[in-house]
């Protein structure tokens, strides 16, 4: 019967322990925008921290991309923008951090297919503490901001 | 009859509804003298701005390996379209002009703009040499320049660019009447400016 119960407790603690990392971080509102064939592209979403430590997201996986980058446009004056790859972007404790149009952004490189609008696709994203987080996106044009 | 003093009054009053709508939209950059030599979305010649002269033309400047502003400016373009449509102005003009004719094909063009349903019956992209791009776009105050690149596995190299993010208002004579930020134009201040100029 100790047996029983040891099991009981450990398995919930596993159970539990895997709920509550699940729940860490939260996606919303994640959308790509359409482009064709061999073109780039670039996925856009809220992510926020209900853990008690800062996460930070280091990658993303695309199945329909060659390569994959974590972007971020800049101003680089008045008028004049730019973009650049960055190596990881922190998600601090009861915070959302946007990815969002000229702003941060995953990149989608190099599409072996069209990613039209309405269509929907799974993306994953890798966090430093939470691990792989998959999400799915449905293709849209800007939202109204 | 009116009197001397009231003609006056008037025509000084008819004088300063003419300037004032001058001044509101001065010509920034005249491109009527010049020609520049562009081919279209479907390989076809175009000389601009010779072929939308005697139309109001909508100008945006991107290129296609751009992830977010020119996209934003593309789709910001096509809003631009709709509201003239539902509003029944006739006569305007939308161009795309490429500022990446190392990378950007007619045929990269065009999937750029299937890709995105736009309609193209007033709208064309266009792509032209090194040289008549920079040319162009010394003219019309775009800076494009090279910035980050990315490196696939199999050694092919793709960059960005570091570049004005603008749409221009080009009157029927050819003549930049108006600049806008692309990314983020207000579509009602751009159409309310046609408006002004048709």
């Amino acid at each position: 019967m100790k047996k029983i119960y040891m099991i009981l407790i450990f398995a919930g603690l596993v159970f539990g322990q895997n709920s509550s990392r699940k729940s860490l971080i939260k996606i919303n509102n994640a959308w790509i925008r359409p482009a064709a064939e061999e073109a780039n592209s670039a996925l856009f979403f809220e992510v926020t921290n209900n853990g008690n430590k800062t996460d930070s997201l280091l990658s993303a996986e695309f199945k329909f991309a060659e390569k994959v980058e974590v972007h971020e446009t800049y101003k680089k004056s008045e008028d004049v923008m730019g973009m650049r790859a960055v190596k990881a972007v922190a998600i601090p404790v009861n915070t959302t951090v946007k990815f969002k149009p000229r702003d941060l952004h995953v990149m989608l490189l190099n599409l072996s297919r069209d990613v039209k609008r309405g269509q929907k696709y799974g993306v994953t994203l890798n966090f430093k503490f939470a691990g792989k987080v998959k999400v799915e996106a449905v293709v849209k044009e800007m939202p109204k901001m | 009859m009116l009197s001397f003093k009231t003609k006056k009054y008037l025509l000084v009053l008819f004088g300063l509804i003419l300037t004032g709508c001058k001044d509101k939209l001065p010509i920034i950059e005249n491109l009527n003298e010049n020609k520049y030599s562009f081919v279209n979305h479907n390989n076809e010649p175009r000389n601009f701005p010779e072929f939308v002269k005697g139309n109001i033309t909508v100008v945006g400047y991107i290129f296609t390996n751009c992830p977010d502003i020119c996209p934003l400016t593309t789709n910001n373009m096509r809003l631009i379209q709709e509201k003239i449509k539902k509003e029944n102005i006739s006569g305007i003009k939308f161009v795309s002009i490429s500022f990446d004719p190392m990378q950007d094909s007619p045929k990269t063009l065009r999937k750029f703009a299937e890709v995105r349903d736009l309609d193209l019956s007033n709208w064309n992209f266009l792509v032209g040499t090194k040289q008549t791009t920079d040319s162009l776009m010394k003219k019309v105050g775009i800076l494009a320049v090279i910035g980050d690149s990315t490196v696939f596995k199999s050694g092919k190299k793709i960059y960005y660019y570091v570049h004005t993010d603008r749409i221009q208002l080009m009157d029927k004579d050819g003549a930049i009447r108006k600049n806008y930020r692309g990314s983020s134009i207000n579509v009602d201040e751009i159409v309310n400016d046609i408006k002004s100029l048709n």
